[in-house]
């Protein structure tokens, strides 16, 4: 409420950086793990003088610039840039806690741009040594930069210490760091093995090369399997406990975790039982069922890491509502109509007979109008509930979630509605604001679809 | 409604490094951002007018100017993180109401750039392979759209960073409840235009200099009639954007400034104002005389004085931004908690980087051989 709320009809505004975001890991994952791929293998060629191998790997360098130097990067700058419309509280206090470390990650953001640029456009020019030198810089560069915006993630669903100890260090080494980054690094090295996969069972016609390429790119993909498993195990053992009731508490999750869990297990026993123990399986088809397993594995993993955050968007930091903890008496005894920027200046714009003295007079905005008070409901849900639901359609839409709601129940949601869920953000306005929320939501309500028979012996 | 009231208040965590650290960094990235950047603006758009003139040379420079845009544009585009991550914590307080006023103007920049950077690689795929590919040729000019709309996207969200008196008007207009809708745009400010065409023209300054500097250095084993026409025809696409400089600049400064403004970068800071305004005379006149050809001391001369220029009009920008924002809050005035550890670390990681990289450059530098065309 410091920020203007930007309101996306349907979505919700959060709501956009996860489409960004998965979009996103899709192909960062294998802008590390390819990384890795092409300075391994392409070491290996040089020292077993395989020059058709070589020549697919070149081949292969340009589809990885083409997806990982182009859309990767622009996606992954476009999370940054989506964070800070669709959550400006809570981007506000990563970029002054963790500046250095995203400038960090910059430097090698130039360093992956560079040598890969080098490494692709100077090949069967560079000396031989020079040429594995630059593809290891950038698998290097690459995996640090993986190491650290783990670092700040992880700091957003656990920053352990931190807020006893305010140091870039303690925040950086969170308790969800390690298992993020061996969960990541896994998940690098299984989806780089489907991308080569996928663009060899199409480009590859040589069956002995095919084969060659399925053998060698099998066991880092089994190793990144483990990874995955061993890092999502610690990273649930690292959750907060309002995080891990959360998984257990929202049947969504639960589905989504099954399936996470199956998909992983699928790949796994395709990659053993198909190109490590038989290779020769890869064909177009089956490279696209692979990708598109991986692809889902990763999509369902990502949901589920920024779902399990509630009632937070940084723990113990920033509530989901986009409220420092910190604040919520003042907030309760002042009112967010009067201590948000905006709410505040809604008033003075629109009700400026209630500003007494430039403080909004709680007592009359219940003097209102029926119909003023409302729409101060509405601006109340904007900035305390628009993050996480939408009023009448689309996600998390409160007309389909409230059906059926008696005003008691929508009551007791305004004023406690940690009550109601333990993962929603506590109500942090005053008595009066939550009245004025009632009134909206009530607007929203609609009777319930199923008619129960009356019990027998007459009405309650 | 005073518009200072719609500033955020301080972060309670305070700059985690003294301001003048974090702006100057902000400037340093700015300045390196903008070279690539005028290239892809008045660069590309320059390049695909160039492939389609009859002579043989102007096709070349198009061209060369198209095949080597995707390196440039990767290389931009992480430059431009430095400028936004440290506005981003040093401005925060406007940076982030302007831009969730005009968000989705702001957030289409996402998909414009994926659009525009792939129909660059398009549009020099087809130029590598030879082939006419007018299809692909479309695509380039989509491209060039896409980045003018970017541009203007940044504009928008840069002048309405500062220009906070336009904020309750945008707000009830494209508001629900109080809740921007993201629609807003700052097309009303005096200031959007003279600045952009100012940038522009600078743009073809830039494009001019990189031209000579690809002439002189990178395109040595091409013929000498070639890098000739190309240091005549720099000449001339610098003089127009000198010439355009000087009076976009001007509309700019003396039509648009606020008084505040006017009266320090035209008083104590004059000398400030008068470099910027006459430093692209510096690169003009260096490829001036290399009018019988670009030599590889000279066009790197070019390159570097253009770079000065770049840095000088960043500064100035700099801080006409502070003047303009001092009406409403004092951008320096917040606790300062130094990070210091990781502040040397990043310090350290930028010299082992550079390092890193000028290795990397100088070994594919040493074996570098001129490709015919």
């Amino acid at each position: 409420m410091h920020y203007p709320w930007w309101h996306v009809p349907f979505l919700t505004a959060p709501m956009l950086i996860a489409i960004v975001a998965v979009l996103h890991v899709l192909v960062a994952h294998y802008a590390v793990g390819g990384g890795l791929f092409l300075a391994a293998e392409t070491t290996y060629a040089y020292r077993s003088h395989n020059l058709r191998y070589l020549d697919y790997l070149r081949q292969h360098a340009w589809f990885f610039i083409l997806l990982t130097v182009v859309y990767g990067a622009i996606t992954g700058a476009g999370i940054w840039w989506t964070i800070g419309l669709a959550s400006p509280l809570a981007t506000e206090s990563l970029i002054h806690i963790f500046v250095f470390g995203w400038a960090m990650e910059y430097v090698f953001f130039v360093l992956e741009i560079v040598s890969a640029f080098i490494f692709y456009y100077f090949w069967g020019r560079l000396p031989t040594r020079t040429h594995q030198t630059t593809g290891w810089i950038y698998a290097v560069s690459a995996w640090i930069s993986l190491v650290l915006i783990t670092g700040i993630t992880g700091f957003m669903l656990n920053p352990g210490a931190w807020p006893q100890r305010q140091s870039f260090w303690v925040g950086f080494f969170n308790p969800q760091f390690l298992p993020q980054v061996a969960a990541r690094t896994g998940g690098a090295f299984l989806l780089a093995a489907l991308y080569v996969y996928l663009h060899a069972a199409f480009k590859v016609k040589d069956p002995a090369l095919l084969r060659l390429i399925e053998q060698r790119s099998a066991r880092p993909a089994l190793l990144g399997s483990i990874l995955v498993i061993l890092g999502g195990a610690g990273w649930y053992l690292f959750l907060p406990a309002s995080a891990r009731a959360a998984l257990a508490a929202a049947s969504v999750l639960n589905v989504l975790m099954v399936w996470l869990f199956a998909i992983t297990v699928a790949v796994f026993a395709m990659l053993y039982l198909g190109p490590y123990r038989h290779p020769g399986w890869l064909s177009p088809g089956f490279a696209l069922l692979f990708l598109g397993l991986g692809l889902a594995a990763v999509t369902t993993g990502e949901y589920v890491r920024e779902a399990v955050r509630k009632p937070f968007i940084i723990y113990n930091l920033v509530l989901g509502n986009q409220i420092l903890p910190a604040q919520m008496p003042r907030l309760r005894a002042a009112g967010i109509l009067q201590e948000g920027v905006w709410p505040r200046a809604f008033v003075a714009t629109h009700y400026p007979h209630l500003l007494r003295q430039g403080r909004v007079d709680q007592k009359g905005l219940l003097g209102l109008p029926q119909a003023d008070q409302v729409l101060l409901g509405e601006v109340l849900f904007m900035h305390a509930c628009n993050d996480c639901h939408t009023s009448s359609s689309g996600f998390s839409a409160l007309r389909n979630l409230m059906r059926g709601w008696t005003p008691e129940m929508v009551r007791t949601v305004t004023e406690h509605p940690e009550r109601v869920h333990f993962f929603m953000p506590p109500w942090t306005g005053t008595k009066a604001e939550s009245r004025l929320l009632e009134q909206y939501l009530r607007t929203l309500v609609l009777p319930s679809p199923v008619e129960l028979p009356e019990p027998m012996g007459g009405r309650r | 409604m005073n518009p200072a009231d719609l500033v955020a208040p301080a972060s309670p965590l305070g700059f985690p490094a003294p301001y003048w650290f974090l702006v100057l960094l902000k400037v340093a990235g700015f300045t390196l951002h903008m070279g690539p950047m005028h290239l892809w603006t008045a660069g590309l758009l320059v390049a695909l007018l160039l492939t389609r003139r009859p002579d043989a040379h102007a096709r070349l420079l198009g061209e060369r100017l198209i095949a080597q845009l995707p390196v440039v544009i990767a290389l931009g585009i992480n430059f431009g993180i430095v400028p936004l991550l440290f506005l981003q914590v040093a401005y925060y307080r406007v940076f982030y109401p302007a831009t969730v006023l005009a968000a989705w103007s702001w957030f289409a920049v996402i998909p414009l750039l994926v659009l525009a950077y792939y129909g660059v690689y398009l549009c020099a795929g087809d130029l590598r392979q030879a082939r006419s590919g007018g299809l692909r040729r479309l695509v380039g000019w989509v491209a060039a759209a896409a980045f003018l709309a970017i541009g203007l996207a940044f504009v928008n969200g840069m002048t309405l960073m500062t220009r906070l008196e336009a904020w309750p008007d945008l707000w009830r207009a494209t508001s629900r409840a109080g809740a921007p809708l993201g629609t807003a745009l700052n097309l009303s400010d005096p200031r959007l235009l003279p600045r952009g065409l100012m940038m522009l023209a600078l743009a073809l300054v830039t494009t001019a200099a990189y031209a000579v500097v690809d002439a002189g250095l990178f395109a040595r084993g091409l013929p000498a009639a070639y890098r000739r026409w190309v240091a005549g025809f720099a000449l001339r696409l610098a003089t127009i954007g000198v010439v355009g400089f000087a009076i976009f600049g001007s509309w700019y400064a003396f039509a648009t400034w606020s008084a505040e403004a006017r009266g320090v970068m035209l008083g104590r800071l004059a000398p400030l104002t008068a470099a910027t305004a006459a430093a692209p005379a510096l690169p003009w006149l260096l490829i001036a005389r290399q009018r019988r050809g670009p030599t590889p001391g000279a066009a790197l001369a070019t390159g570097l004085a253009q770079l000065g220029v770049l840095a000088l009009n960043a500064t100035s920008r700099q801080v006409v931004q502070n003047l303009e924002l001092a009406r409403f809050l004092d951008v320096a005035a917040e606790p300062v908690r130094t990070q210091w550890s990781p502040l040397v670390v990043f310090l350290l990681l930028l010299a082992g980087g550079m390092g890193v990289i000028l290795w990397m450059v100088g070994r594919a530098r040493s074996i570098l051989r001129p490709v015919p065309h």
